[in-house]
């Protein structure tokens, strides 16, 4: 892993792309985490992903209201936002944040539930119902 | 020669591509009202289209980044989200307009109600999407278009004033009795319909999916620089019939049969067959581009997985999209609201989401980090912020015009 020491967060990750190793889109770097310990510079430790995290950042009643339908897609109550620790991260590519996960293995709740309710059952979907 | 019959191919398609249901209402209303006076909004239009379509299958091309993805990135989740807004309702009034247009072409070819119509061409929209192969389906309808080519041939068969015709166009003036509000009205819902956003939402979007490298550009290019044109001198061929046939006798255009009166003048019947083939071809074609983009929108913005070449299982989000804003799109023209009248709305209210949708592809294509020296020369930047100012007077005159011709009259 090859990641620079030093970078400009706002430009090079934040709203970035999130692939996983097989390059399937994971969602986008909604915000990130930072954490200081005592002494150092904050440090990037976690990309956080989904409408919890985006929220905030929207700001105002419409990010209160996002993060309010992103808890109600969680299955369990945690009002914590997905994170991807940054060690995860194995690459920086314009645009695109690569991450040494898959996605089978976190799949977001939106895109499962819309795969079993909505997709799946109407024919010819591609996936048995 | 499989090449260059490939590219020959690509830029008929683009010829059909570029017509739908926003040139057919204004370029033809246009024409009624106005002439000649307005063509040159059209060449305005083509150009500001080829420099952007150019710009974003570039961007697409090199960098494998969709315009959804760049809007994002550039502009931050608040703003992006409410282009992200803004475009999505634009694309589901389009996609009613384009289903509204289907319709009527259907209306006139069999004499059965238009809203009759309406829930089968959406099914069969969603059918297409759903199960066919794209690829294939959407050269048939850009190849059916042109028998939109019929207008041209009728402008011929008319014998018009040539000079007068050219006189009209090169020395553009409003017509007496007309307004200038009016005018200038018209002009703006002209280049909207030339330059709606699903064009590169669609055209950007399809290059990342088929993952074009620079060999694949020179095809694209092609398909720009010849095929969208010679779409513009189609839409000027409608407007000039218009002006010969409709606006010495005082009609004016509220239904698509008024759009193919002049051909029916000067061609018969065949000619009116062939006509509505066009008609059919050209709005369905659109319709399945615009439920299309309404999920490349929401699923770039989003960072989905997206596409029209995957299963339905494994984008099942975008699908989701899509499917949702066809049934809305239905929804709402089934209400019996005119599609003609919708249609004109349209093209002017996606001029008010232009900028935010251009400014970041200007942006994207100058920034070298990601385009290295694909990046834009400077005789492109130079004409593109030109057309990017003409992009924001549109937006942002779009809405006051609106009130103050009472959307026209």
């Amino acid at each position: 892993m090859t990641l620079p020491q030093e970078l400009d967060a706002s430009r090079s990750l934040l709203d970035h792309l999130v692939m996983d190793l097989e390059g399937k889109p994971l969602g986008r770097v909604d915000d990130i985490e930072l954490e200081a310990v005592d002494g150092k510079p904050p440090a990037i430790t976690a990309l956080l992903l989904g409408p919890l995290a985006l929220g905030p950042r929207l700001g105002g009643r419409l990010g209160t209201w996002w993060v309010a339908v992103g808890r109600r897609l969680r299955q369990d109550a945690s009002a914590e936002p997905p994170r991807v620790p940054f060690v995860a991260v194995t690459e920086l590519r314009p645009g695109e944040v690569r991450i040494g996960l898959l996605r089978s293995e976190h799949e977001p709740r939106l895109m499962t539930w819309t795969r079993d309710k909505v997709i799946k059952p109407i024919p010819g979907s591609g996936g048995a119902a | 020669m499989s090449r260059l019959l490939s590219i020959t191919l690509g830029v008929l398609t683009a010829i059909g591509g570029f017509l739908d249901i926003g040139e057919l209402v204004t370029g033809s209303l246009t024409g009624a009202r106005f002439g000649l006076s307005l063509a040159w909004v059209v060449v305005l239009g083509v150009v500001a289209i080829m420099l952007y379509a150019e710009m974003s299958a570039r961007i697409a091309a090199v960098t494998g980044r969709a315009v959804f993805d760049v809007v994002r990135e550039r502009l931050g989740p608040r703003a992006g989200l409410a282009n992200l807004t803004a475009s999505f309702l634009v694309n589901v009034i389009t996609l009613a307009a384009e289903i509204g247009g289907v319709a009527l072409a259907l209306q006139l070819a069999s004499d059965v109600s238009y809203l009759l119509w309406v829930p089968l061409v959406a099914v069969l929209v969603w059918v297409v999407l759903w199960r066919l192969p794209y690829g294939a389906m959407e050269k048939v309808y850009g190849l059916l278009g042109l028998a939109l080519l019929v207008f041209v041939v009728a402008l011929v068969k008319l014998h018009p004033d040539w000079g007068g015709l050219w006189h009209q166009a090169s020395h553009p003036r409003v017509p007496t009795g007309e307004g200038h509000p009016t005018w200038w009205y018209y002009a703006i819902a002209l280049f909207g319909a030339a330059i709606t956003p699903y064009e590169v939402f669609f055209f950007s979007s399809g290059a990342v999916e088929e993952g074009w490298s620079r060999k694949e550009l020179i095809d694209a290019r092609a398909n720009v620089v010849v095929g969208f044109p010679l779409g513009g001198a189609l839409t000027i061929a409608l407007m000039a019939i218009a002006a010969v046939v409709l606006q010495p006798r005082g009609i004016q255009v509220d239904h698509l049969s008024q759009a193919g009166l002049p051909v029916a003048v000067a061609v018969g019947k065949v000619g009116v067959a062939v006509m509505l083939v066009g008609f059919f071809a050209a709005t369905f074609g659109a319709a399945m581009e615009v439920a299309l983009s309404s999920g490349y929108t929401i699923a770039q913005y989003f960072g989905w997985s997206w596409g029209k070449l995957m299963r339905p299982v494994q984008a099942p989000r975008f699908y989701t999209v899509c499917l949702l804003s066809l049934v809305v799109a239905t929804g709402l023209i089934l209400t019996t609201i005119d599609p003609v009248k919708l249609t004109e709305y349209v093209v002017v209210l996606s001029a008010v989401a232009f900028p935010l949708t251009y400014f970041p592809i200007l942006i994207v294509a100058n920034d070298r980090a990601y385009l290295g020296d694909a990046a834009n020369p400077r005789w492109m930047n130079a004409l593109a912020t030109v057309m990017l100012v003409v992009i924001l007077a549109a937006s942002l005159a779009a809405i006051p015009l609106m009130i103050a011709t009472k959307a026209g009259l």
